[in-house]
């Protein structure tokens, strides 16, 4: 049975999350922040698209920006030898643009979800805007923010569409377990994609568990 | 030095418009629901800004709308405690009183420690808020706000998150625990009986202005203005026409008044406190000026008084012994000595 | 509050025309209506033209298409959907069907000949002029040889050119032709194999070279008629005129040749 899928499907995923955990909390606190609500709209709309096109949208677009023949990866290509497509990078890039809204809104949601009065105090006692982000706002949306980045990372970690499209299928590359799947019941394999499906379902299950585990002792004293 | 604000801000309905200054002494800000003394407060800590005006604390300017001064409440040095405390669920009693300080580790250890003795909060050190009773969140919410010494303490309806079984109790500790503390107290309120227990000066606000200001007590005495009559719990309040120098007719009561001092021009109203009332009888009040028949409508039975309701409206409040003790409270007199007459613009 | 009413009637109304409207599809019972599932490569040559033709011929039998990998239809076919007539790009599913008892008795017809091309972008960045100088690409496209016919060509060629180990280890298995195709015009990849007919349709590749005729079987294209199909006659109808020699010229015109 071949196993570089799953590798190649956790490595991806891990990046991904690692990637996307960032963006999307800074991405978030900068939205709460500003101060038009005009602008915060528009530009959360925009954020939240990849979250209702299908993925083979988001694959057209990610194709349009990287493919060597257009623009930006001819650029990159020419004049830095890089090659972003059908490269293992390509399979990062697809996860996190599709599982970045997960964690955007989630973390924003638990950013406006904490008690502005605990925000007020804080300013009044003399705690720098780091700091109380730092200190109250994150811990107190901990839950929310760790909920949005299980989102991400199964949405990461389940992602196909854009992924054929601009990483292709390449064994020990860029074929990651969706592809193996989708490959193995195309040939008529239900065997082989039998294994991978659990393989998924196991990984998926346990991290939903345990973080929800963690997320609920944190919570202990918030009633 | 002392505290100077005057500022004037527009909000939903009306114009916030404050100006005074205080002077060492807690100043009480008494006013109904909606008045605009929490926006007051807000503007002095820095959480909202007046659209005008300036806050001046101990010297140092805080805001100046002119000179385009408006310091951010990390710099403006207050205490700030609001209605429900604002502690930090997630840290121990501990850690929320050291939010304020930005000292050496070795210091903050010894400056909550010495708030954890003063606030009588031995043993509770690791607990987190949702673990105290509230008398115990309060401490510890106060004890934030002043521990890293604020030129100023703003206390926002301190104890309206208490049980009214507690607030008696806490409201004397509280003041024990605020001697601690050296620099301007500003105590928003609703409550009148806070603003007297706590309070040397007060500022009565309505609608977003300052009606009345002085010293507690006076202004209790004579509160001058129907807004701080009823916000100082005057319950019976008239209309009035003035017939002559010393006489006003209580319109709504049909009763004439004989006064001590000669009746101001712009005086509307006619105000008597529900327990200034004393009881005579029928052949007393033959002789006497300034009574009124105790025609009872109904009484309402508290649990130390009752609450006789007149016929013509008025409310008389009497302890049930004195009360018990009559026996001809169907052909009762009630008198209203003439300094209790409260004449209101 | 009336307005509001009516609109939101009429939107329910749209919304189950909408609906059944692919119920339709369904009943195959209605005469006239056949379905054909058809190897990927075969979606030009039959959309824009062959199909127009027969509906001139015929003009009450609807045909209505589904393509993709050989394998994929295969596998359909296998779980029961509703397909009529098989257009396959290989003999291997075609057979595995006929195995299954899933044909109609001899209704396999070995129609058409295709041939496996090596093709590379427009602007052939690596200089590629032979068939054997796949393996100087960088990035190879090719079908999946477990389920795509095109795939399964390009490993039996390579494998008899002794190049199928180095090429697999870098190439990107397409789920079907066209993914593959689009691959290489893109950009993505530096070489593919698809068909010649393939090749033909896309202007951003270029073709470099067929593969060695005796590198590789005949790439035959069979058609069959589901036994389950519910329209046999129509199905048969279809069948026969893809034998016509009108049906033929149209599809030399795209690069395929007849089977003799």
């Amino acid at each position: 049975m071949d196993l570089s899928p799953i590798i190649i499907s956790m490595r991806t995923a891990s990046a991904a999350i690692a990637l996307t955990f960032m963006l999307g909390l800074f991405v978030a606190r900068w939205i709460v922040k500003l101060k038009s609500e005009k602008i915060k709209m528009i530009l959360d709309g925009i954020l939240t698209l990849p979250l209702v096109l299908p993925p083979t949208v988001m694959g057209f677009f990610l194709l349009i920006i990287f493919g060597v023949n257009r623009p930006i990866g001819r650029f990159l290509l020419d004049f830095m030898g890089v090659k972003i497509v059908f490269s293992w990078v390509a399979t990062v890039i697809a996860a996190v643009v599709i599982s970045f809204p997960f964690m955007y809104r989630s973390a924003r949601g638990a950013f406006e979800q904490v008690d502005q009065n605990l925000v007020m105090a804080a300013r009044t006692l003399g705690m720098s805007e780091n700091k109380i982000f730092w200190k109250v706002v994150m811990p107190l949306a901990l839950p929310g923010v760790v909920a949005g980045a299980i989102l991400a990372f199964a949405r990461g970690l389940g992602e196909f569409g854009a992924t054929a499209m601009i990483a292709g299928n390449i064994a020990n590359k860029t074929r990651t377990l969706p592809l193996a799947i989708y490959a193995e019941v195309a040939a008529g394999d239900m065997q082989a994609a039998a294994f991978y499906v659990i393989i998924v379902l196991s990984i998926s299950f346990v991290i939903v568990v345990s973080t929800n585990y963690f997320t609920i002792r944190e919570r202990k004293y918030i009633k | 030095m002392g505290l100077l604000v005057d500022i004037k801000k527009k909000l939903k309905g009306f114009t916030l418009y404050i100006a005074f200054e205080t002077a060492g002494e807690y100043l009480g800000v008494l006013g109904a629901s909606g008045c605009g003394k929490s926006m007051t407060l807000k503007c002095i800590a820095g959480v909202e800004t007046p659209d005008e005006g300036q806050i001046v604390l101990n010297g140092k300017v805080l805001f100046d709308s002119k000179r385009k001064i408006n310091l951010k409440p990390q710099e403006r040095n207050v205490g700030y405690m609001i209605q429900n405390y604002a502690l930090f669920p997630h840290m121990t009693v501990e850690e929320n009183i050291g939010t304020g300080l930005a000292c050496s580790k070795k210091e903050k250890i010894q400056k909550i420690g010495e708030m954890i003795e003063s606030f009588h909060l031995q043993g509770l050190e690791k607990k987190y808020p949702n673990q105290l009773s509230g008398g115990q969140q309060q401490r510890v919410a106060l004890a934030r706000s002043i521990v890293y010494k604020p030129d100023v303490l703003l206390l926002d309806e301190p104890f309206s998150a208490l049980d009214s079984h507690l607030k008696d109790k806490l409201q004397t500790e509280i003041l024990e625990l605020l001697n601690l503390y050296k620099g301007e107290v500003l105590i928003v309120t609703h409550d009148r009986d806070e603003a007297y227990r706590l309070c040397k000066n007060l500022v009565i606000i309505d609608n977003g202005r300052i009606v009345m200001e002085g010293n507690t007590k006076d202004i209790f005495l004579q509160p001058g203005i129907i807004a701080a009559a009823r916000l100082t719990g005057c319950k019976n309040i008239s209309r009035c026409e003035v017939l002559s120098s010393k006489n006003v007719r209580a319109v709504d009561w049909n009763i004439t008044f004989e006064t001590e001092e000669p009746v101001p021009e712009n005086i509307k109203y006619v105000g008597i406190r529900a327990h200034d009332f004393r009881m005579i009888n029928a052949d007393e009040a033959k002789n006497e000026i300034n009574t009124v028949k105790c025609d009872i409508a109904k009484i309402v039975e508290d649990v130390f008084e009752y609450n006789v309701h007149l016929k013509n409206g008025m409310l008389y409040k009497v302890k049930k012994q004195e009360w018990d003790n009559r026996k001809d409270q169907m052909n009762l007199y009630l008198k209203i000595p003439k300094d209790d007459i409260l004449l209101l613009e | 509050m009336m307005k509001k009413k009516i609109s939101l009637i009429l939107v329910a109304i749209f919304c189950m025309v909408f609906a059944f409207a692919g119920c339709g599809s369904n009943t195959a019972n209605k005469k006239g209506t056949i379905t054909v599932a058809a190897a990927a490569s075969l979606k030009n040559c039959m959309d824009d033209q062959l199909i127009p033709a027969f509906n001139k011929k015929y003009p009450n039998i609807k045909v209505q298409t589904s393509y993709d990998s050989s394998g994929k239809l295969q596998t359909q076919i296998e779980q029961g959907a509703d397909i009529d007539v098989f257009f396959s790009a290989a003999m291997k599913q075609m057979t595995a069907l006929k195995d299954k008892g899933l044909l109609a008795d001899n209704s396999v017809v070995q129609l058409l000949e295709n041939k496996i091309v090596l093709v590379v972008p427009a602007n052939n960045p690596k200089g590629l002029t032979a068939f054997t100088d796949i393996v100087k690409a960088d990035k190879i496209a090719i079908g999946d040889p477990k389920s795509v016919p095109a795939g399964q060509y390009a490993q039996e060629a390579l494998t008899n050119l002794k190049l199928w180990d180095q090429v697999s280890a870098k190439a990107s298995l397409g789920s079907n032709v066209t993914e593959v195709l689009t691959w290489v015009a893109e950009g993505s990849a530096d070489a593919g194999v698809v068909y010649k007919t393939d090749a033909a349709s896309n202007s951003k590749v270029k073709v470099v070279a067929e593969a060695p005729a005796d590198s590789v079987s005949k790439v035959i294209y069979p058609v069959g008629i589901v036994k389950a199909s519910k329209n046999q006659d129509a199905a048969k109808a279809f069948e026969d005129y893809l034998k016509t020699d009108e049906a033929l010229k149209i599809f030399e015109s795209y690069g395929f040749t007849a089977n003799k």
